[in-house]
């Protein structure tokens, strides 16, 4: 509960405007882009939106003494639940803090605030020459706090890793109120325990993330797209394993399965070919065009040995747009084909990753659901996405059996759960089975230091 | 049917579309209302998600909630960039009606707004009264700049005209005026009401092309569907579907007025009676631009004036209607796009009157890019727009002025 006196304290902090507290204002703060049903108990009783570090403090140590939960919020596009105050109290919204705090041409570094959209981060780099790679496909949308708290992937992890891999330090408000700085500009940085590492990807659960220092890379010259069409799945992804196993590496190497393609299909001009069962969309850069060139040819022949139905290289900035605008569509043209869809997000070892798509769909024929599969092939992060009704019960109960499958099929060829959208509140019932009883436990141990009054995102990971 | 029914059929079309919601966030940042009031409900995701927590029971179709669904410009801005292409517009027009039929009335002032619009007679009047304002300089006194002033053609040409106006002579297009074709006017409220020299220009312009039918037509409607007065969308949608019948081509030189007529046919899709009759209606609707470069207009002459166009919601993404206008306006001056030429610009309606502060702050930003193009005229093709582009061009200083199409071409 959060009297009057504390809303009127908190007011006082961040500005009267930026403390909402009717109903149906605060009602926007209760979901996000998960499938977590909508509930009147996750409505928080306050949405807070700060302006600066200080201020996130001072509103820290009121819910501290006060035993307030504090869930922390970005754009809320994350599909796990992780930004759903699961009990009420404060949603505390980032999107104000937006600004870029230092360019640091010199060491190829920014620091920015947490409100920032990913697309703009990379756009403020790229403007001065330098490159921020990870590119969830939220990015136009999302805010890099929250690709941070998630340590989001995207579509060019196979050869630019993701957003951890660019972490360089932090600033983060504990659940206390302390303000701590993690990390730093210096490249090589064994001081401590890695701080930086481990609130990259803590869910808002152990601080919250108010300033961000990136590494940046020098931006490629030139890219090109390559969309290329193949009658088996199996076909596509020995395509992208013979690939890399010689030297090859595209920048993103995406893969579609036919029903992903047939949900697309329903928003875009594209006809689907019936002799296609797969898509492989990639991405090359480099310095020159003879590089990009070298690099599509090189593909092209590895893929025609795998029996490709048709290869189509981007001519145009506008060409390429236009096949990135199908995978970057694709998650919602998924979501728009049932009443649910149980988007997941598994992650094996890139050469499991054919045997894992033909685990999902013995499953999708096991329990007679759809299941659309796509995913970053190149890291083998899939997405599987069981289409249903949840109104329906019989349904939801095989969906749900589906979707413990996939995950027991995940773990299996040596897989974890998540790859880039965390666990949230919907793989919570699974981290045990991942991590093993003493893993989760150690994971506690260290909340229970950092939070000890749990008041941070309560509810989420375990 | 019962008025509970109704109710209920609203809800459920507006259930259909939202959910197909996937509460991505795509249009959070491209929403213009979002980008004034940056908090969840602006958004279409939010608005949707209100509409999703009142069908599913976790929040209540309360006062506070029909507002967040009246607080919409309907721009579609969201549609275009949605990944789902969710018609979050035709979901909010639903949830109007649905809360209109449940408190038995859309509200006193749409209400009377609607009666207003309703009666030609009434319109007519306000006309008159609007004119009288405006050569009285009284239009400052009205709020919410509802009686604009306005800028027209002959103080154009007087401001613009010169050598510049002889030379460069327009290319004369090689398609035939289409001369035989009976084309009628459809006179918008807005335009007849609020900017009647340029509703003459138009009215000369098409005379000049064709043997221009002029029809006593009531109002297109919109106004009404998108408050909750759906009967009456409908009655007016019969008289202007009977009124026009012997036209083969309908020009309306407002794009909110051309947009709702191309889509009457849609709503009489389940009316036996008024089916065949309301599709061949709308299939006779153009837009004034869209006519003109249909049949190969040449612009009346070439001036040396800086042009921008404003491209309204409901001609751009409305009905698709993008080249056009542009291509006109190239023809007729020194044409320069703007950035977000195709960003709402926050009238909406009467969007303005109810919101006149979020309005102003969509506005200023229409400002600054109109500023930012270095045009001396901004050119659009709707009322509403030039209302808002009127109060645009005061708080600039008179960097700027401020057309309706057809008094510049």
């Amino acid at each position: 509960m959060i009297t009057n006196e504390i809303k009127a304290k908190i007011r006082a902090i961040v500005g009267a405007e930026n403390a909402l507290d009717s109903t149906i204002e605060c009602f926007g703060y209760s979901y996000d882009s998960s499938f977590v049903p909508m509930e009147t108990k996750n409505i928080p009783q306050l949405v807070v939106r700060p302006a600066a570090a200080e201020e996130v403090s001072q509103v820290m140590v009121l819910a501290n003494e006060q035993g307030i939960p504090v869930t922390p919020r970005g754009a809320a596009s994350g599909r796990t639940g992780g930004s759903i105050p699961l009990e009420g109290g404060i949603s505390l919204s980032l999107d104000r803090m937006t600004k870029v705090i230092e360019f640091d041409e010199q060491n190829m570094m920014i620091t920015v605030e947490p409100g920032m959209r990913t697309i703009d981060v990379y756009n403020y780099a790229a403007a001065k020459g330098l490159f921020y790679p990870p590119d969830p496909g939220s990015w136009k949308y999302s805010t890099i706090g929250g690709n941070v708290a998630e340590n989001a992937g995207g579509m060019r992890a196979v050869k630019y890793g993701v957003t951890s891999n660019y972490v360089m330090g932090l600033e983060v408000v504990l659940a206390d109120g302390t303000i701590i700085h993690t990390g730093g500009k210096a490249i090589k940085n064994v001081t401590g325990y890695n701080l930086t590492q481990l609130f990259t990807g803590s869910e808002g659960t152990l601080g919250i993330i108010t300033r961000i220092l990136l590494r940046l890379i020098p931006m490629p010259k030139m890219r090109n797209t390559l969309q290329m069409m193949f009658p088996q799945l199996d076909d596509a992804c020995h395509t992208i394993r013979d690939m890399l196993l010689t030297g090859v590496v595209p920048a993103t190497a995406e893969l579609m399965d036919r029903v992903s393609l047939e949900a697309v299909a329903r928003y875009r001009k594209l006809d689907v070919d019936p002799k296609v069962d797969a898509c492989v969309i990639m991405e090359v850069d480099g310095d020159t065009k003879e590089d990009l060139k070298k690099q599509a040819d090189r593909i092209e022949t590895i893929a025609h040995k795998n029996s490709v139905l048709e290869v189509q290289v981007a001519a145009s900035q506008q060409e390429s747009d236009e096949i990135w605008a199908i995978r970057r569509g694709l998650s919602s043209a998924i979501g728009a084909m049932a009443p649910t869809r149980l988007g997941e997000d598994i992650s094996v070892p890139r050469d499991a990753f054919p045997e894992t798509v033909r685990l999902i769909r013995k499953i999708s024929e096991k329990y007679k659901l759809t299941i659309a599969v796509y995913g970053h092939a190149g890291d083998g992060n899939l997405h599987p996405s069981v289409l249903c009704d949840l109104a329906k019960p019989e349904e939801a109960e095989r969906a749900h059996h589906a979707v413990d499958e996939i995950f027991a099929a995940a773990l299996s060829v040596g897989g974890t759960l998540s790859g880039e959208h965390g666990i949230g509140i919907t793989k919570r019932p699974y981290i045990t089975k991942a991590l093993g009883e003493a893993g989760v436990n150690t994971l506690k141990l260290i909340k229970q230091s950092l939070d000890p009054k749990g008041i941070l995102n309560p509810g989420k990971i375990w | 049917m019962k008025n509970t029914d109704k109710q209920e059929q609203y809800l459920k079309k507006a259930g259909e579309i939202v959910s197909q919601c996937d509460r991505c966030g795509a249009c959070l940042p491209v929403c213009p209302l979002f980008g004034a009031k940056d908090i969840e409900f602006s958004s279409a995701r939010g608005k949707n998600n209100v509409a999703r927590g009142i069908l599913q029971g976790v929040i209540q179709p309360t006062p506070a909630a029909m507002a967040v669904l009246n607080f919409c410009l309907l721009c579609r801005t969201c549609v275009d960039n949605c990944p789902s292409k969710v018609q979050t517009d035709e979901a909010m027009i639903a949830l109007r009606q649905y809360f209109a039929e449940k408190n038995g009335t859309p509200g006193a002032k749409y209400k009377a707004l609607g009666n207003l619009m309703k009666n030609r007679t009434l319109v007519k009047f306000s006309a008159g009264a609007l004119k009288v304002l405006r050569k009285t300089g009284l239009n400052s006194l009205v709020p919410h700049g509802m009686a604009p002033g306005e800028f027209t053609r002959k103080e154009y040409l007087a401001s613009f005209a010169g050598p510049a106006a002889l030379s460069g002579s327009v290319p004369s297009s090689p398609v035939q005026l289409a001369k035989k074709a009976k084309a009628a006017y459809f006179r918008g409220c807005g335009m007849h009401m609020m900017f009647p020299d340029a509703e003459k220009e138009s009215i000369a312009i098409l005379r000049s092309v064709t043997d221009l039918q002029l029809v006593d037509n009531v109002c297109c409607g919109l106004p009404h569907l998108a408050h909750g007065l759906r009967g009456d969308f409908l009655a007016m949608a019969k008289k202007n579907i009977a009124l026009f019948e012997k036209a083969d081509v309908i020009v309306s030189d407002c794009a909110s007025c051309s947009g709702t007529l191309k889509h009457i046919g849609a709503y009489f899709a389940d009316d036996p009676e008024w089916k065949d009759r309301a599709a061949a209606f709308s299939q006779k609707v153009m837009d004034f631009s869209e006519y003109l470069t249909h049949i190969g207009y040449t612009p009346r002459h070439r001036v040396a004036a800086k042009l921008t166009f404003h491209e309204p919601c409901h001609l751009g993404r409305g009905q698709g209607v993008k080249k056009q206008p542009r291509e006109l306006l190239k023809a007729a001056g020194d044409y320069i796009e703007m950035k977000d030429a195709n960003v709402c610009c926050g009238g909406a309606g009467s969007f303005h009157m109810d919101y006149p502060e979020v309005a102003a702050a969509i506005l200023d930003k229409k400002r600054i890019n109109i500023e930012n193009s270095g045009a001396q005229i901004v050119v659009t093709e709707c009322p509403t727009c030039l209302v808002q582009l009127n109060k645009a061009a005061a708080n600039s200083g008179g960097k700027f002025k401020v057309m309706h199409i057809s008094q510049v071409i």
